[in-house]
């Protein structure tokens, strides 16, 4: 009896140990990710003076909305900018989305399912893109967008984001779609479907949590984009969350809360998606379909 | 019901022919199996027949109707694939429904088909599952009810069983044997286990390489394989194939083996022999017309036992011969040890003998 006890004490002690050895990290990590978070949010519901107040206060005395409501006011011009930045990040970012998952649905699809000539060496020419870091196309796209006489359009930032989002798109998408066994398009195209309809019926739903996944992470990769916009875009109307956000707010540098507001604001549709995508991914795909 | 008719047909992937000039018909309501190592070239003729993938070459009939290139869902055939393939995200009720959806059964007329397949199948109480949430036994029930449901005229099944287990997979064989029976039905069946075509289909064609080696009767198969590889491939233990010298000696066709014994041959088997062009003969023989004796006797043949694997009802004994191994089985009582010197008596009469270059069966006419 002591001897099993001992036995399985010094065999628990090390893994005992590292997790929490992991927990502890965990915990760490957390603070780092959710402290400046919860500061934002804080900050956000202070007035102006207990912002700036020394030293810092964490809860603030008296806690106003006032910030949110100046920004989501149409009537004055903060609350104008705000709301138009907004929009247009919105609809580059959905515009980026749909037109990625347009395009990426079918691609992917032939790459995973279709041997054609070339095949090999263009999946490869797709990931090339992922290889190196978005900076350094910078330059090359703005004169590129110059002579397509795009710049200040949202149709330039639409396209950029495409080049970046679109590789992976395709790739996630394929992978899905690779974990589809094909005998069930088989079955389908047997049981009466044509290919078209054994793609619709049988594989998009099944893979329509890949969809879901890859379309956030297109909207999610648009949402965020700073340096592209910044370049591209000069006219203030013009301007998505972040760039309008940073251009708007270095005017009236003192206004904290209003800048956490919005930050706020502009992470929170990021954050939605965000949870729902982890969801997607968890979810087993293709559990029971065949037996491996 | 129809029948299917394959006129040279040819499947060729760049300079590799998967399926090489395979000819056979399937007759109406007949049960044919397609049997052969992995390779041999069996599911790329089961897809053909499907119209999953293109024919380079050669004719498929199914009815009387040419159909290479009419698409799968026109063929008006059903499949049962190896993995199932059950839409997983549909229950069982819409993976039978959804090959009359396609048809554009009437509502209550697809109500009425699918609880008749369930039915029969036995499997009304499943039909809200989901598919991940059956056993591979009920799985494989599913897909079975998914082909029948429509009335096909041919039957395609790619390696049913062999996702199951050994008990289920005993089972599932005398259920499909039963429900070709009952229903009358054309079925082309793909296997790699000579046991299930030997024992569920009307004729087997055995392949290999490509190439279609032999159609007939599982029993025309075991009794006269027309080759090496079909005289090796079906039956268990395999049918043992000794290499041997022939000559004549006083007027006699004898055999010679490595170790320098002879055989003579009876006459009907002497001019099998003698017929051929070669010296170099391969004697086959199995397992159950060997007969072994544990002391030297006029016909008997000198062979050094190898293993010995008793199975309970029967032991089997390899022995070596003449560089060959050699199976033999014998009652469970029979002592045999490991090195120990034992007699081999083979009957003339149901021994096969191969020509050693071509390996093709000697015959007499």
């Amino acid at each position: 009896m002591s001897m099993t006890s001992i036995v399985t004490t010094r065999r628990g002690k090390p893994i005992d140990a590292w997790r929490w050895i992991g927990r502890i990290f965990l915990v760490m990590m957390l603070f780092y990710t959710a402290v400046p978070m919860a500061w934002m949010l804080l900050t956000s519901i202070k007035s102006g003076f207990a912002a700036m107040q020394l030293p810092p206060q964490w809860l603030p005395n008296e806690p106003t909305l006032a910030s949110y409501k100046k920004l989501l006011d149409p009537n004055n011009s903060v609350g104008q900018d705000f709301l138009r930045f907004f929009w247009n990040s919105l609809f580059v970012s959905t515009m980026t989305t749909a037109l990625a998952v347009i395009v990426a649905v079918p691609a992917a699809y032939a790459f995973s399912r279709f041997d054609f000539p070339g095949r090999k060496f263009l999946f490869f020419a797709v990931l090339l893109r992922n290889m190196f870091p978005a900076v350094i196309f910078l330059v090359p796209l703005f004169i590129l967008m110059r002579l397509l006489g795009l710049v200040n359009t949202h149709g330039s930032l639409i396209l950029t984001y495409l080049t970046f989002g679109l590789p992976l798109a395709i790739w996630l998408l394929k992978g899905f779609y690779d974990n589809i066994p094909y005998q069930l398009e088989q079955a389908a195209r047997i049981d009466g479907a044509t290919r078209f309809q054994a793609f619709v019926l049988i594989v998009m739903p099944l893979s329509a949590p890949g969809i879901v996944a890859t379309a956030i992470y297109s909207f999610i990769g648009a949402w965020n984009e700073y340096i592209f916009a910044y370049t591209f875009l000069n006219k203030n109307e013009q301007l998505t969350l972040p760039v309008g956000i940073q251009r708007f707010f270095s005017e009236n540098t003192t206004d904290f809360p209003g800048l956490m507001a919005a930050s706020f604001m502009m992470s929170l549709p990021v954050v939605v998606l965000f949870l729902l995508l982890q969801r997607y991914f968890v979810r087993a795909l293709t559990e029971g379909a065949v037996k491996h | 019901m129809a029948h299917v008719v394959l006129k040279s047909l040819v499947k060729t992937y760049g300079a590799f022919a998967a399926v090489n000039n395979v000819s056979l018909t399937v007759e109406d309501g007949e049960f044919v199996a397609l049997v052969g190592p992995s390779g041999c070239g069996k599911t790329t003729t089961l897809n053909l027949v499907a119209g999953l993938i293109p024919v380079t070459s050669g004719e498929i009939t199914i009815g009387d109707r040419v159909v290479n290139d009419v698409d799968p869902k026109d063929r008006n055939i059903a499949m049962v694939f190896q993995n199932y393939a059950l839409y997983p995200q549909k229950s069982v009720y819409k993976n039978l429904a959804f090959p009359l959806q396609m048809r554009r059964l009437p509502r209550d007329e697809i109500d009425r088909k699918v609880r008749e397949a369930a039915r029969v199948l036995d499997m009304t109480h499943l039909l809200e599952r989901k598919p991940r949430e059956l056993s591979g036994g009920q799985q494989q029930r599913v897909a079975l009810g998914r082909a029948l449901v429509r009335d096909p005229a041919v039957f395609l099944m790619d390696e049913p069983l062999s996702n199951l287990d050994a008990k289920l997979r005993v089972q599932m064989r005398s259920e499909i044997k039963r429900f070709h029976q009952d229903l009358k039905a054309t079925i082309i069946y793909v296997t790699h286990d000579q046991l299930e075509a030997v024992t569920m289909a009307d004729k087997m064609a055995v392949m290999n390489g490509g190439y279609l080696q032999q159609y007939d009767s599982p029993a025309q198969v075991f009794a006269h394989p027309v080759n090496m590889f079909v005289a090796s491939f079906i039956g268990s233990p395999a049918m043992s194939l000794i290499p041997l010298e022939a000559s004549t000696v006083n007027g006699q066709t004898v055999l010679t083996g490595a170790e320098g014994w002879t055989m003579t041959l009876s006459p009907l088997n002497a001019r099998k022999v003698q017929r051929s062009t070669t010296r170099k003969i391969v004697l086959g023989a199995r397992h159950s017309t060997i007969k072994l004796a544990k002391d030297a006797s006029p016909n008997a043949i000198p062979a050094k036992a190898y293993t010995v694997e008793p199975t309970g009802d029967v032991t089997f004994v390899q022995a070596l011969m003449s560089g060959a191994v050699v199976n033999i089985s014998v009652p469970p009582n029979v002592a045999i040890t490991p090195d120990e010197q034992i007699w081999l008596e083979f009957d003339q009469e149901r021994m096969h003998l191969f020509d050693g270059a071509t390996e093709l069966a000697l015959k007499v006419d």
